[in-house]
């Protein structure tokens, strides 16, 4: 991938180490594994809405990867920030919540417990609330709901 | 002379009454209650499978939506990655063909200037 520098790579000779011109702007990869990306996805999700929104819409006009650099390196590092932020101020919940989510085939439903307690570090520390749009009217939201009927056990 | 005999009687009484009526002794509750415990157990546990069926529509979403905020963050990612390549790439077409005339390097076959990914990467 892009951040591997491929002169290490046991793939053969048709690697490709050229590293990006110059003339873009350098920056560091998120380089985050899949179980803590989804951890922190509606964290991602609402702290960085202006970026990724922008980001999509740019993606919208030209799907052409040169159009959008500028706008793809705000997302990144809004979302780099967001992580360290959640490292800083949530480390353990963070942790425990995607640990999980690692060991339950990363489904939300199995791993309620941690993160609520994500959650709400997440809310009291940062401000940022997990709300998934589309839930119904009047309806609890799916991770909010106290006695699911889909959780670890099926009863 | 009489005759040492005994007459076969009936018993004193009289014979008892030949048990020719259903005897079945009363044992559980009747088939409309077993009917009826089924029937209300399914139903329960139907309705249990419509609120599971409810949920689940609002997991999926969950998991939709979870996916959806991180399509920027990895589009923008995968997009510097094929950027780095088309350059790359772009830069090896111009040293190759340099001495080749009116080649153009980089110049698509096609004559739509909407975008398309390249046929051949290398890795």
């Amino acid at each position: 991938m892009s951040y591997k520098d491929g002169t290490k790579s046991t793939l053969g000779p048709y690697v490709d180490p050229t590293p990006l011109p110059a003339s873009v702007p350098q920056v560091a990869e998120l380089g985050v594994t899949s179980a803590p990306l989804k951890s922190a996805a509606f964290f991602i999700g609402a702290h960085c809405k202006e970026y990724n929104e922008d980001f999509m819409l740019c993606k919208n006009e030209n799907r052409d990867p040169a159009h959008c650099l500028l706008e793809g390196r705000r997302v990144t590092r809004c979302a780099a920030d967001l992580i360290n932020k959640m490292r800083e101020n949530c480390v353990k919940e963070f942790n425990e919540h995607w640990g999980c989510l690692e060991l339950n085939n990363q489904e939300y439903y199995r791993c309620r417990k941690p993160e609520r307690t994500l959650n709400k570090c997440m809310f009291d520390k940062l401000g940022l609330k997990k709300v998934i749009p589309g839930t119904p009217e009047g309806q609890t939201q799916i991770h909010e709901v106290e006695n699911p009927i889909h959780k670890r056990m099926q009863k | 002379m009489p005759t040492a005999y005994r007459q076969d009687m009936p018993p004193e009484g009289g014979f008892e009454m030949i048990k020719y009526k259903r005897n079945l002794p009363f044992r559980g509750p009747g088939g409309l209650a077993i009917l009826g415990g089924v029937l209300a157990v399914c139903t329960y546990g139907m309705y249990r499978v419509a609120l599971g069926n409810l949920e689940r529509r609002e997991l999926r979403r969950e998991k939709t939506w979870a996916r959806l905020h991180l399509v920027p963050l990895l589009l923008a990612e995968s997009d510097r990655d094929t950027y780095r390549r088309q350059q790359a790439a772009l830069a090896r077409e111009t040293e190759i063909m340099k001495n080749v005339e009116g080649w153009e390097p980089g110049k698509s076959v096609y004559n739509n200037p909407k975008h398309r990914p390249q046929e051949f990467v290398v890795i």
